[in-house]
């Protein structure tokens, strides 16, 4: 566990510290009383309580300590024992209003005992104590107990109890005691003060730990870095860690103890190369991943904070640049017209089933195994390609640039501003189609909220999003004293109309730039051109006479949308291979995994996440291996990767299989004959018996 | 060559023995090994009841804890008047602290007042070792149909301070409580805590 070199380092120290203090430990008994306090020897081991300074400065941090010295060969414990042993315990007091700190326990060794592993100091050893005296104390000295039991050992053990004396007079005094140097010389031997966060996931022989942004971790080789658990029944002490560096970030694979439960939100430690040590504060991988992406029940406070927020998301919706063009003209369309009451809700019911049609979307994709989100349909540059046409097509109507004879311009005319119920209603559906490429303020928090929920609360929200959304307009339905608030219709309509025309193109345009992302420049180019022939078809359609014409007008526009869907189609699946899945690699399905067994081939099934540290350290240790990469990428074996980074049913389903609640699993199966799970830890060694074995299997039968 | 290649193997699976899982709710590893008296023991005698193994070594001050206090004693009385099988075993090898004879374990016993069933000596470790104890004390149970219901530290406090007992719960008066009254024991593995066992090797 600790290289020899460490062992050494470790061990000079600690000669020099029992150097140092029998020098100064002479001394002090002819000269000071005053700094050394009680010495006491018992079997193996002497005891002395000592003070950095002569005097207890008030206002200011004074170091005591408990040095310890065993006889050679002996050695006394860290804050974790480790298999066996005890640490020393402190108990401070004194007879005036000073407080104690805690212990700086010096960095500690791994020391050997047959067959089980120590933490401690072999040598002397000084705990120091933090002391802080207030301004205000008036005592001229102060009385310091400590109240010591201690366990030393060789390969037996004794245990101690001592109660120690100081008496140090109160004072401004800088004047350093003669074991000023002891102190100064332990504290080069104490961890660095500052925590460290990390990290962890416990697997079923193992606990991996990782700490990333972690620049010593490019200093000397990996193995010389060792984990000190704070807690004794975690890990097996006695077994050999691995360590594995990846440029600053360091992952250590500890054995994991018999008797740990595997319940655990936190563990600390202390990791060292024996020179220097960081505490690290590590929390646990699993939990931070719970609390982000699994199904999470909402107390009903959160929930109806979330309601709100939706509400006033969908509010909030209907002022950006998208959907407020469409409604506005909805709304100056609706002065001076009675309407009856069924068709002053029909807005509000356009938009709610939109809204709950995309909502059993979401839900359906996600029970199916996809990570969905808002926003997942602009992933698609389908939905993109259509979505601009719909903007310029609303934009050319803004603009009356359709004849106004013509029946396509109806259909534009009565989808933005036609009377009936149906028009109503495709005026929600169309309001929340225009606004599906933006999201409101307040409306992304709730949103995020409905996708990682369970269907119903997906559902209140998005209803309640949707509620928030329709308000205004309905609103205006149904009060005739709004309506009379907004300017009377003359001729400045014409001119607000098309001025409301450039907010629509300016979204087209911003969509021609989400398409430009998903595919190519190209075909961004071949997006902007069928637009504009798009646009010329439709002019044409109101200037053309003979059927003949307008019917090809049309089929040229039509056409003119085919283009980039066509564009977007094969440029995405370039796009695909650029997303790091190298050939070899397939994609996990059930389907495709009975497929390949059924052929009787090696299949090498792995399941990954990105969150999952475990997994990185086996891709970096075993994966990236080159006679592994090899293997995998040889005809007679298949390699799968299952991908759980968004957790998905298909993928939890296999694991159940396994008796596994997440990730790492790998599984290698021999045809549908022979199958092996692998253990968590792997090595390439691990991976290439295996496949080797798996081989084997198939020839034999 | 090829019997010391297996000889080899077997070290090494022995060795690897040392680190074995020991499994709770699962059987109990069978074994034999001489008692104080001289005659054989085995668990396979002991079927269709309960029983508890006690690793100890009598000059460990961890051991000195719980039988200096009667804690240990206690525990004994209790359970062996219950008809409940209480084997003692010294892992500890010929030369290393703990290790007893006949003659002395015998003493022992009588002078502390302590009542086991049998103490078992185990000088070459190999039960110590199937049984994957670390510490004396280090406390197992084994139920009626010769399953391993508990494994670990006799109580919940690590200390060799006897003022500590009363403060701590003990383990096997925990597992015994829920056991007997056909409960799930609250915790079955629980790490232990004393000295090393002073194993041969």
């Amino acid at each position: 566990m600790v290289s020899r070199l460490q062992k050494f380092i470790i061990s000079v120290g600690g000669a020099l510290l029992l150097m140092l203090s029998t020098i100064v430990h002479s001394q002090s008994e002819v000269e000071s009383k005053l700094v050394l306090g009680d010495s006491a020897r018992a079997p193996h081991i002497t005891v002395s309580l000592i003070s950095e300074m002569t005097h207890l400065r008030p206002g200011e941090t004074n170091y005591i300590g408990v040095l310890l010295e065993p006889d050679p060969e002996w050695h006394t414990y860290w804050r974790n024992p480790g298999d066996s042993g005890e640490p020393p315990v402190i108990n401070m007091s004194a007879n005036a209003d000073i407080e104690f700190g805690e212990i700086q326990w010096p960095i500690p060794q791994a020391i050997p005992i047959a067959h089980l592993v120590n933490y401690g100091y072999e040598g002397a050893n000084l705990l120091m104590l933090p002391v802080s005296v207030s301004q205000s104390l008036t005592a001229q000295e102060v009385s310091i107990t400590a109240d010591l039991s201690w366990l030393v050992c060789k390969e037996d053990c004794i245990p101690g109890y001592a109660t120690l004396d100081i008496e140090l007079p109160v004072g401004e005094s800088n004047s350093t005691s003669q074991y000023a140097t002891l102190f100064e010389q332990t504290r080069g031997l104490l961890p660095v003060k500052q925590w460290r966060a990390g990290k962890f996931e416990i697997n079923q022989e193992s606990i991996v730990v990782s700490v990333s942004e972690f620049e010593q971790a490019r200093i000397g080789t990996a193995q010389v870095w060792t984990l000190f658990p704070f807690r004794s029944d975690i890990a097996q002490h006695a077994d050999a860690q691995q360590v594995v560096v990846d440029g600053e970030s360091l992952s250590v694979i500890v054995p994991r103890s018999l008797y740990f439960d595997g319940e655990a939100e936190n563990l600390q430690w202390l990791l060292s190369n024996g020179v220097v040590g960081f505490y690290l504060d590590t929390a646990n991988n699993l939990s931070a991943i719970n609390s982000d992406s699994e199904p999470q029940s909402l107390s009903i406070a959160a929930l109806a904070v979330f309601v709100g927020m939706a509400f006033l998301g969908g509010l909030i919706l209907n002022l950006m640049p998208c959907v407020l063009p469409v409604l506005s003209i909805k709304a100056i369309g609706l002065q001076n017209i009675e309407q009856r009451q069924s068709i002053k809700f029909a807005y509000l019911t356009g938009v709610l089933a939109c809204f709950n049609v995309f909502a059993l979307l979401i839900i359906g994709l996600q029970a199916g195994g996809q990570q969905v989100g808002w926003g997942f349909q602009m992933q698609e540059p389908v939905v993109v390609v259509l979505l601009s046409f719909l903007f310029t097509f609303i934009a050319l109507v803004l603009f009356d640039a359709l004849d106004v004879g013509s029946r396509l311009a109806g259909v534009g005319e009565s989808l933005i501003s036609g009377k009936g119920w149906s028009s109503n209603f495709f005026t929600g559906v169309l309001a929340v189609i225009v606004a599906s490429p933006c999201t409101a303020p307040f409306m992304a928090a709730a949103l995020g909220v409905a996708l990682v929920s369970e269907p119903l609360v997906t559902l209140l929200l998005f209803n309640a999003l949707a509620v928030g959304f329709a308000l205004p307009l309905t609103l205006m339905y149904l009060s005739p004293r709004l309506k009379n608030i907004l300017p009377k219709p003359g001729n400045w309509m014409v001119t607000f109309k098309r001025v409301l025309a450039f907010p629509m193109l300016a979204t087209v345009a911003w969509l021609c730039w989400v398409y430009a992302g998903q595919t190519s420049s190209q075909a961004q180019f071949g997006l902007l051109i069928a637009l504009l022939v798009f646009s010329m078809c439709l002019w044409l359609l109101g200037q053309l006479d003979t059927f003949a014409a307008r019917g090809a007008a049309a089929f040229v526009a039509l056409c003119s949308i085919a283009v980039p869907i066509y564009l977007g189609a094969t440029s995405l699946t370039s796009g695909n291979s650029q997303q790091v899945v190298a050939d070899h690699v397939k994609s996990y399905s059930q389907a495709l995994l009975d497929e390949l067994k059924s052929d009787n081939t090696v299949v090498v099934v792995n399941m990954t996440a990105d969150w999952c540290i475990t997994c990185k350290v086996n891709e970096h240790v075993a994966f990236s291996d080159p006679q592994v990469m090899a293997l995998l990428k040889s005809d007679s074996v298949e390699y799968v990767v299952g991908d759980w980074t968004n957790k998905n049913q298909s993928i939890l389903n296999y694991l159940k299989q396994y008796e596994r609640a997440g990730v790492p699993l790998y599984v290698i199966y021999a045809g549908d004959q022979h199958v092996q799970v692998l253990p968590q830890i792997l090595t390439p060694t691990i991976i290439i018996n295996a496949i080797n074995q798996a081989r084997k299997e198939l020839t034999n039968d | 060559m090829i019997k010391s290649l297996v000889a080899a193997i077997a070290a090494v699976s022995l060795s690897f023995s040392v680190v074995a899982a020991i499994k709770v709710d699962a059987e109990a590893p069978q074994f034999s090994l001489q008692n104080s008296q001289g005659e054989m023991v085995s668990l396979a005698d002991y079927k269709g009841k309960h029983v508890i193994l006690e690793w100890t070594n009598h000059l460990c001050p961890y051991v000195m804890k719980h039988y200096e206090s009667d804690n240990m004693q206690s525990l004994q009385r209790k359970y062996t008047d219950q008809d409940i099988v209480w084997l003692s075993i010294i892992s500890s090898a010929p030369g290393k602290q703990g290790y007893v004879d006949a003659d002395k374990a015998n003493q022992l016993t009588s002078e502390r007042n302590a009542t086991p069933t049998h103490v078992l000596f185990d000088p070459e470790g190999t039960v110590g070792k199937l049984y994957a104890a670390k510490t004396t004390p280090h406390m197992y149970i084994i139920d009626p149909q010769g399953e391993l219901k508990y494994a670990g530290g006799i109580d919940s406090i690590k200390s060799a301070n006897p003022a500590d007992i009363p403060k701590a719960i003990n383990y096997v008066n925990a597992s015994f409580d829920a056991l007997l009254s056909g409960q799930e024991i609250d915790k079955k593995l629980t790490p232990p805590y004393g000295c090393s066992i002073k194993y041969k090797s």
